[in-house]
């Protein structure tokens, strides 16, 4: 069985914020709910240089995801492929999992009184397709989907190609 | 991509069939997005007659199937519950926002009417036409207004890229654009945030893959940037004095021996002259005006004259500055004397594909040489006026004050001034004042709020038209109607109605269909034919100067150009102190003790634009403006605290976000913001509208290209709670 993720290199990311509209067009959530977001770093002195990075928060899809030991209903679970999917029928809003959850990636929809995070696009990944935010979205090309450790080796081949130049 | 182990899936990037499997879509149609100025290839995919998914086409040459934010979210914009979809006209007082539905043929009659009206009792110059930034509707907008006879069209092209056209056509015969497609070794940012921006011809995709293929980067930006946070070098320059660094570069450039000897000694017109010039500029000097160390200066030149080939990607920035053609005129210099125009892989004067073009379409040889001479503001902004441009002040002045003569009446295509153009309040009152204006926009603006009759715009998912016509990387792109929303026209099909009725029949076609064939028709294919093909581009070559010189009046690159000479100008880029600054007004910046910068960009915005579409506005709640921590500290200013900023022509409001990336002695607001949610008919224009703050007085502008300088101003900020009531 192949593992899924998605990996996020930082370095090339620009801020644009097109990855958060991608995932609101295929996920809907509502108004303030995000699964996906930017966030800035810094600015602060890094080796006697000014410097700050975008980060981009979503689920990590733990190998052993905290948010699913604490909640009481067992809305959430790990797929076989490495997904963490939280099941909105279960959730009984409780919001321990957002408590537990170390990269604030969980979000609470108000309105329906539920927890909420990114399930990975299942619905897409499950028919084939690429999660929206990573499917060819990101101008700087910057989220990959796959398998994680043949993310790394294509990041490192990358910006050892540029270090070339 | 693939996947491994026992499932084996395949996954694809935008995998259309997948696409249109799983989610049982009806159709997906290729088009080109135009939520900023256009360019990006779109796949719109339709299920029961509505766009139901946006997403990039990896056929496009602009985005490689990538897409902003603004694109992404056109489906919230086409299907937005406020959109305007009919004619209204006003029924109560002006600005009380009482409308009446009416009917298209009322509408294009009555403004018909009036315009015949006008025309015989106060002149086809008593008639304003205007758009704002560009939205591909500049050729048709000037074609109408042309064979008007009315050489008034107020655009943004005063101080957005129509100087760049003009400086550029001045100089060298045509506009150079970055040669992404084949990866510049260095590149040169300068002011400019193009990967969270609209950029024009080129977006942000090309430049990051050009940036990851290992090219060089310099940056020119008062503000810590992502791309300046990435940069070998960058340039932290005192706002507005763009013109005095890129003059002690090329003096770097030109004693060091760094330029390109070939290329001057048989290229360029005016040597010797310009060796002077730029021997008035350098390093040590240029440090006091820029406060950027004179090392640096060095340092930035040697690379930028010795990586070859490199290219200078500008923008909007240096051009809302007193030295707008100047600053523009300096960064040609540089591209031109290091060889690097019209070079692979550096800035390349492409050629369209053989149609019309956007001024043979723009009638302007229509426009009757008596009519010309009337140009508002033509005799003092002279570069300006001869490639049709004028400066808004030009024209609030003549509503205002009724000189040289009256203006009766604005017609607004795509236009916001009152949050777009300085001194904002002069604006409104001139707008309040005006006998008649029609607005034709999505949503009823601050700016249609003031006028007597509102017309409902189409997005670009609604028409079709020949993307990317007006610009400059040669390319030509078959943007395709999807849908149909309400009474909703194109620009295009709207002004091809209108003219009809004002007796400009022969000039226009029965629909525009007919003005899409009439482009066209040099190649010798329909819009019918266009519409089945892909973007066709025109024949790209490289350093065309060899065999045919440059096209000026010398044939040369004219780094003194005779044209600024013959008009009055110096013919030699030159850096004037700005308006207002700690130089130009020490006593002022007592009171005043900050340089605000006005440019800041957010993703998702254009200008004035998206603030009601709701995954555009969650990116951004508030309008920001960045302050040092050290300033904010002495201020008694706090993170995310409401502030006052105050100029001397007003206040307004914004929220502070502490950022070090600044100098402590700048702050940035953002522009262009106002408050739809606000229900009320003003939606919050004045709150924190940064143009309350600018100024336009004539000797604030370029004296050339009649830019405002709104980059650029002197003011105060303080927390809003504890210094009182705001006016």
């Amino acid at each position: 069985m192949s593992t899924y993720a998605l990996v996020i290199d930082h370095e090339s990311c620009w801020g644009c914020k097109a990855c958060e509209v991608a995932c609101k067009q295929e996920n809907n959530p509502a108004e303030g709910v995000k699964f996906i977001y930017v966030s800035e770093d810094g600015p602060k002195m890094v080796h006697g240089k000014l410097d700050f990075v975008f980060h981009v928060n979503v689920c990590r899809h733990c190998d052993d995801p905290p948010c699913a030991d604490v909640c009481p209903s067992d809305a959430i679970s790990k797929r076989d492929d490495g997904i963490v999917v939280m099941d909105y029928e279960k959730c009984t809003g409780c919001q321990s999992c957002v408590d537990a959850c170390p990269y604030d990636a969980i979000a609470f929809d108000g309105s329906k009184e539920i927890a909420q995070k990114c399930n990975l696009c299942r619905h897409r990944v499950d028919k084939g397709l690429i999660p929206a935010c990573a499917d060819n979205v990101c101008l700087a090309h910057c989220i990959y989907f796959g398998n994680p450790d043949e993310i790394e080796k294509l990041i490192a081949k990358k910006k050892a190609a540029q270090l070339c130049e | 991509m693939s996947g491994e182990g026992d499932n084996m899936t395949e996954f694809t990037y935008s995998n259309v069939d997948r696409e249109m499997e799983v989610y049982g879509y009806d159709s997906v149609v290729k088009s080109y997005c135009r939520m900023c100025h256009g360019g990006c290839g779109v796949l719109v995919y339709v299920k029961d007659g509505k766009v139901a998914k946006i997403a990039g086409d990896p056929d496009c040459p602009i985005n490689h199937g990538t897409l902003c934010s603004k694109g992404l979210a056109s489906t919230q914009l086409a299907y937005h519950p406020d959109r305007l979809t009919y004619p209204v006209k006003r029924v109560g007082p002006k600005g009380s926002g009482s409308w009446k539905r009416i009917s298209w043929d009322e509408a294009l009659d009555t403004v018909a009417e009036r315009i015949m009206k006008y025309k015989e009792q106060a002149g086809a110059e008593s008639i304003v036409m205007g758009y704002g930034t560009g939205r591909e509707n500049e050729a048709v907008i000037y074609r109408f207004a042309n064979l008007l006879g009315t050489p008034n069209v107020l655009t943004a092209g005063h101080f957005c890229y129509g100087p760049r056209i003009a400086t550029g056509i001045i100089t060298c015969g045509s506009n150079p654009v970055v040669d992404y497609e084949n990866h510049p070794k260095c590149l040169m940012v300068w002011g400019n945030n193009l990967v969270i921006s609209n950029p024009d011809e080129y977006k942000g995709e090309p430049f990051s893959v050009s940036l990851e293929a290992g090219a060089k980067l310099i940056v020119v930006d008062p503000r810590l940037t992502r791309i300046a946070a990435r940069a070998d070098i960058w340039l932290q320059l005192r706002p507005g004095t763009d013109s005095a660094l890129a003059l002690g570069m090329l003096n770097v450039i030109v004693n060091e021996g760094l330029y390109d000897k070939e290329f001057v000694e048989e290229h360029v017109y005016g040597w010797e002259a310009f060796v002077a010039r730029v021997n008035e500029y350098p390093p040590e000097n240029v440090e006091r005006i820029t406060w950027i160390p004179r090392d640096k200066i060095r340092e930035a030149a040697r690379l930028f004259a010795t990586t070859k080939p490199a290219a200078i990607q500008w923008g909007v920035a240096i051009e809302q500055q007193i030295n707008c053609a100047d600053n523009n005129r300096a960064l040609l210099a540089l591209m031109g004397i290091t060889g690097n125009i019209d070079a692979r892989g550096g800035q390349v004067l492409f050629k369209p594909p053989k149609i019309r073009t956007v001024s043979e379409f723009g009638a302007h040889r229509m426009l009757p040489k008596e009519q010309a001479a009337k140009r508002l503001g033509g005799d003092r902004f002279r570069l300006a006026g001869n490639f049709g441009i004028i400066n808004p002040k030009c024209v609030w002045d003549a509503i205002l004050e009724g000189k040289p003569y009256p203006i009766k009446m604005l017609f607004f295509i795509s236009s916001n001034p009152v949050m777009t153009r300085a001194n904002a309040r002069e604006v409104y009152r001139a707008l309040q004042a005006v006998a008649f204006m029609v607005v034709s926009d999505f949503f009823l603006t601050p700016t249609a709020e003031l006028a007597d009759m509102v017309l409902p715009a189409a997005t670009w998912l609604e028409m079709d038209y020949i993307g990317d016509f007006w610009k400059r990387h040669g390319y030509i792109l078959p943007r395709r109607k999807v849908i149909q929303v309400g009474e909703c026209r194109s620009d295009h099909e709207m002004l091809n109605d209108l003219a009809h009725r004002v007796g400009q029949g022969e000039h226009w076609w029965d629909s525009f269909e007919g003005g899409l064939d009439y482009i066209l028709e040099p190649m010798g294919i329909t819009w019918r034919e266009f519409k089945e093909m892909g973007p066709i581009r025109g024949e790209v070559t490289y350093q065309k100067y060899q065999k045919k010189g440059f096209s000026t009046p010398t044939g040369k690159f004219e780094l003194y150009s005779t044209l600024l000479e013959k008009w009055g100008y110096d013919p030699l880029p030159q850096y004037r102190e700005i308006p207002e600054s700690p130089v130009s007004t020490a006593e002022l910046h007592k009171e005043y003790p900050y340089l605000l910068i006005t440019g800041m960009r957010s993703p998702g915005f254009f200008h004035t634009e998206n603030r009601q579409v709701r995954w555009l506005r969650e990116l951004h709640t508030d309008p920001v403006v960045e302050i040092h921590p050290e300033a904010a500290k002495r201020e008694g200013i706090s993170d995310g605290d409401w502030v006052i900023i105050e100029s001397p022509r007003g206040k307004v409001r914004q929220r502070a976000k502490l950022f070090a990336g600044i100098d402590p002695r700048v702050v940035a607001a953002q522009h262009a913001w106002w408050f739809p949610e606000k229900k009320d008919p003003d939606h919050g224009w004045e709150e924190s509208n940064v143009n309350i703050l600018t100024d336009n007085a004539y000797d604030g502008c370029d004296p050339a290209m009649g830019a405002t300088n709104v980059r650029v101003l002197l003011c105060k900020i303080y927390p809003e709670a504890d210094k009182g009531e705001r006016s």
